[in-house]
């Protein structure tokens, strides 16, 4: 660990104020997020909580009928919205996450086994990624959303939408993450050090996973966050369409709908703090991204 | 007495990291007369790479010519090399297929070469291109083909080719036969041998390889760890070596011989030091079995012409 | 029979286009014969070495020799026994595989960046299951270490943080680790400076003498292989044209070949 501290990556990364400012932001968002309910003056989804009569209250602004005081007012129904984009934020977070795993380790397994194995397989995994990639991941999630809601039963798809639009969003995504893995598998499959380890008689799948996948993840970081911010704009989209987290625990892109339909009645604030806080999240992690990828390039001499 | 074409005069070229201010060239002075063949002998990480771009002012940043003076036919270039780069110095480098474009045919690449150095009319061009080739070696009706149809050897004689058409005093070569095989290798430097007496081109010659240093170059300079060891006539050097580094060298290079079997290589001990790492005094003091105190605590310059070893002096050697 | 018996070994490549672009175009299958029948043998302990320029066949002959390429005819023969041989139980072709070992050519490729040097030194002796209690086999990467010139403490280490000669005497540990009877040394030090390359090549001697190893020597360097080998076999574009003792083959070469090798290679004589 205090190697890590010390080495080129963590000095270059103190020099770059991009990369601090965004590793801030996001850090200051993710500890939000987790620490939310300490936070948090209210608890959003608990609709026993909610007074209706605190609706449409602008932020900072004693509300007409309650006097309370809400620091970035609230929706149609009550809610804080400092809270609900707190508790939003969590909801993003844990779907953006658990989508770019899923759809890491696809990619990852099924980059490695083209790269490795070749032949027919390869090109049976190349072709399934290129049908795919002919069709935008929003309308591939929606489709998967859309089977998957009519395959479950009507108790559970309230509960299982969290789920099912984790699926949906991973497994748009793969992709980009086989694609990277199997050049890099290819490049090191040459490399006389996988020759070494066939020569002791290892199987491939020993050889794959031991040898080539820890030279292969480089790129796979930052095609990770790259991805992590489109899974959080892809849940926020289709949260937003309605197909997404429901109402009553509403993500971040469900505030934005919500906020949509009262922007030309003026409550502003409704859309304006949810948005703002997904662009900083999105913006952040790009730009994360992009430094990391710029660094981790091997340097010339 | 005879002047010189190229002087280097103590360049010294730095570059700043984060564990200080590393000195990949220290207080190097050489010069190269009109004609010959100098070579620059070292192994990996020496600087006799950085010694050619250093003269051409090819030093990518973070790395800069810091200190020194280069002067080509008496004229300054350290400031500005650009005026003589690629026109009255031109550079080969090690791979021919990096230094091609192979997207373009290998007539346009030696064209634009002509045309950029030489207020002349097209066709007179590409008269000078046919001819640059039949001089290297390749049929003239191959201006029209792309460069991944020659073979290695090929390739480089046409990048010995584009080195020669814009009519330089001065070719740096880098290492431009490591890639190729032995038999292509030899005419390789035939040809280069060749050009030089016919044109009066002088070359600089980089290589690790001292079979090479001994059967083209006419002097030869020694580098070790950005500095130079030893520089003199090739025959003196390769045969009576006055620094015990060059001593090693020639002593560890494996010979064609039938009894060499029975034997063990003479190896130098040790290996040469990284630049963040260097020695005090003399950087090959720790490997040196006649090393002195003096020898740990100043750095040697070159004395009598020859080497820099502290050692010279007292005779021995 | 000798311990490494080659035997009309052949290889070839087919590099023709797929079948339905040569069927429109009507270009002929392309085949390239990369080793057109090789014969050598090698005796137990001494050092055979294999000389040619690129494209001679002696990289497709080493992976033979190891098992990494099938012959498609001939055969190569060690200690009696194929590697190729499918009638071979599995755990017979693994104990074969143990005698026959490899140093690889680029001291940069041959070891895996992401591993520590214990690590990668510890993994044939896990894989052929020589030792089974961890703390001997620590003990044990640390005596190879030591054999090859480098320090126990190196074994915590990256292959980034050692030279190149340093990595091709890891890779020699790494071959030793199996407990070989036989190396093939694809181009030890033909990325080495002359230095290095003497400490290698002497290391690669001393080895050699106390362990009684075979060698099977692949280079493309006349002056190394004098050095090295109890025996030489010219390889032009696949065929070998001439075998010799280094005696008589540098003082009276037969083949055209050999001559043109031997008055191309560099030498420093005055």
């Amino acid at each position: 660990m205090l190697r890590f501290l010390k080495s080129d990556f963590i000095y270059d990364f103190l020099r770059a104020p991009v990369a601090i400012i965004s590793f801030s932001v996001i850090s200051i968002l993710v500890l939000s997020a987790i620490f939310a309910q300490y936070i948090a003056p209210t608890n959003p989804f608990d609709p026993a909580s909610l007074e209706l009569m605190n609706g449409f209250t602008p932020p900072m602004e004693p509300n007409m009928f309650t006097g309370e005081v809400f620091l970035l007012g609230t929706d149609d129904q009550g809610r804080d919205l400092f809270s609900a984009i707190l508790y939003g934020l969590r909801i993003s977070l844990f779907v953006g996450l658990m989508a770019v795993s899923l759809a890491m380790i696809m990619g990852v397994l099924l980059g490695l086994i083209a790269g490795y194995v070749g032949g027919w397989l390869d090109n049976f995994i190349m072709r399934l990624a290129d049908i795919q990639m002919t069709f935008p991941s929003i309308l591939i999630a929606m489709l998967i959303f859309g089977v998957a809601r009519g395959l479950l039963p009507p108790e559970l798809r309230y509960e299982m939408a969290i789920t099912v639009l984790i699926i949906s969003i991973g497994l748009s995504e793969w992709v980009p993450f086989a694609r990277t893995v199997r050049g890099s598998t290819m490049v090191e499959k040459e490399k006389e050090y996988i020759a070494a380890a066939q020569l002791i008689g290892l199987k491939k799948w020993q050889i794959m996973i031991r040898h080539i996948l820890p030279n292969v993840l480089g790129p796979v970081l930052v095609i990770a966050t790259i991805t992590f911010a489109l899974a959080i704009i892809a849940e926020a989209t289709l949260s937003f369409l309605g197909v997404g987290a429901p109402r009553t625990e509403p993500s971040l892109g469900t505030l934005i709908r919500v906020g949509q339909d009262f922007l030309f009645s003026g409550e502003w604030w409704i859309l304006l703090f949810p948005a703002l806080t997904l662009l900083a999240l999105a913006l952040a992690v790009n730009l994360l991204g992009d430094w990391l990828r710029d660094t981790l390039n091997p340097r010339l001499k | 007495m005879e002047e010189n074409l190229l002087e280097v005069r103590n360049i010294s070229v730095t570059f700043k990291s984060r564990y200080g201010v590393l000195k990949a060239l220290d207080n190097l002075s050489l010069n190269v007369k009109k004609g010959e063949i100098l070579g620059l002998v070292g192994e990996s990480g020496a600087g006799k790479s950085m010694t050619g771009a250093a003269i051409l002012g090819l030093i990518d940043p973070p790395g800069r010519l810091s200190s020194g003076e280069i002067y080509f036919k008496g004229k300054s270039i350290s400031n500005a090399p650009e005026a003589v780069r690629g026109h009255e110095i031109s550079m080969i480098f090690q791979d021919p297929l990096m230094s091609l474009n192979p997207l373009r045919k290998i007539g346009d690449q030696l064209v634009e070469t002509i045309l950029t150095h030489m207020n002349i009319s097209k066709s007179e061009a590409i008269k000078r291109a046919k001819n640059g080739l039949k001089e290297v070696g390749i049929d003239p009706s191959r201006l029209n083909s792309y460069p991944h149809t020659f073979s290695g050897g090929m390739r480089q004689r046409v990048v010995i080719a584009l080195a020669l058409a814009p009519e330089p005093s001065l070719i740096i070569a880098d290492e431009p036969t490591t890639a190729l095989d032995v038999s292509v290798q030899a005419q390789i430097l035939d040809l280069l041998k060749k050009l030089c007496k016919d044109r009066g081109t002088s070359i600089i010659l980089v290589t690790h390889d001292m079979g090479v240093i001994a059967e083209t170059t006419d002097r030869v300079g020694v580098l070790y760890a950005g500095r130079l060891a030893e520089i003199g006539d090739t025959r003196d050097v390769l045969t009576d070596p006055k620094h015990p580094y060059t001593r090693g060298l020639v002593d560890s290079t494996p010979r064609i011989d039938s009894n060499s079997f029975k034997k063990s290589l003479f190896q130098i001990p040790g290996s040469m030091p990284k630049l963040d790492a260097m020695p005090s005094g003399c950087a090959f003091h720790p490997r040196c079995e006649f090393a002195t105190e003096i020898c740990r605590k100043k750095i040697p310059q070159i004395l009598l012409d020859r080497s820099a070893c502290w050692l010279l002096n007292d005779g021995e050697l | 029979m000798s311990f490494v018996q080659a035997t009309d070994l052949t290889r070839t490549f087919d590099l023709s286009d797929p079948f339905i672009v040569r069927a429109i175009s009507r270009t002929p299958k392309r085949i390239l014969t990369a080793v057109d029948k090789v014969s050598f043998s090698i005796e137990k302990g001494t050092t055979y070495a294999l000389v040619g320029e690129s494209g001679s066949g002696k990289s497709t002959i080493a992976k033979m020799a190891v098992g990494l390429l099938k012959p498609t005819d001939g055969s190569l023969l060690v200690d009696g026994m194929n590697l190729n041989d499918p009638k071979l139980a599995k755990e017979e072709t693994l104990a074969l595989r143990r005698r026959i070992q490899m140093v690889f050519q680029s001291p940069y490729a041959s070891l895996n960046p992401r591993w520590k040097v214990k690590d990668i030194l510890c993994e044939p002796i896990k894989a052929f299951k020589l030792i089974e209690n961890p703390k001997a086999q620590i003990d044990r990467v640390h005596e190879l270490l030591e054999q090859v010139g480098l320090a126990s403490s190196d074994s915590n280490k990256f292959p980034h943080e050692f030279s190149g000669g340093q990595r091709q005497r890891i890779s020699i540990a790494r071959a030793l680790s199996s407990e070989p009877e036989i190396i093939v040394c694809d181009e030890p030090t033909s990325a080495l400076d002359v230095s290095v390359q003497a400490q290698v090549l002497n290391l690669l001697k001393s080895l050699q003498k106390e362990y009684a190893l075979t060698y099977l020597f692949i280079t493309h360097d006349l002056a190394v292989v004098s050095t090295m080998a109890n025996k030489i076999g010219v390889l032009n574009q696949g065929k070998l044209v001439e075998e010799q003792t280094p005696e008589v083959l540098f003082s009276e070469p037969k083949n055209s070949y050999t001559k043109m090798l031997l008055n191309a290679a560099p030498k420093i004589n005055f």
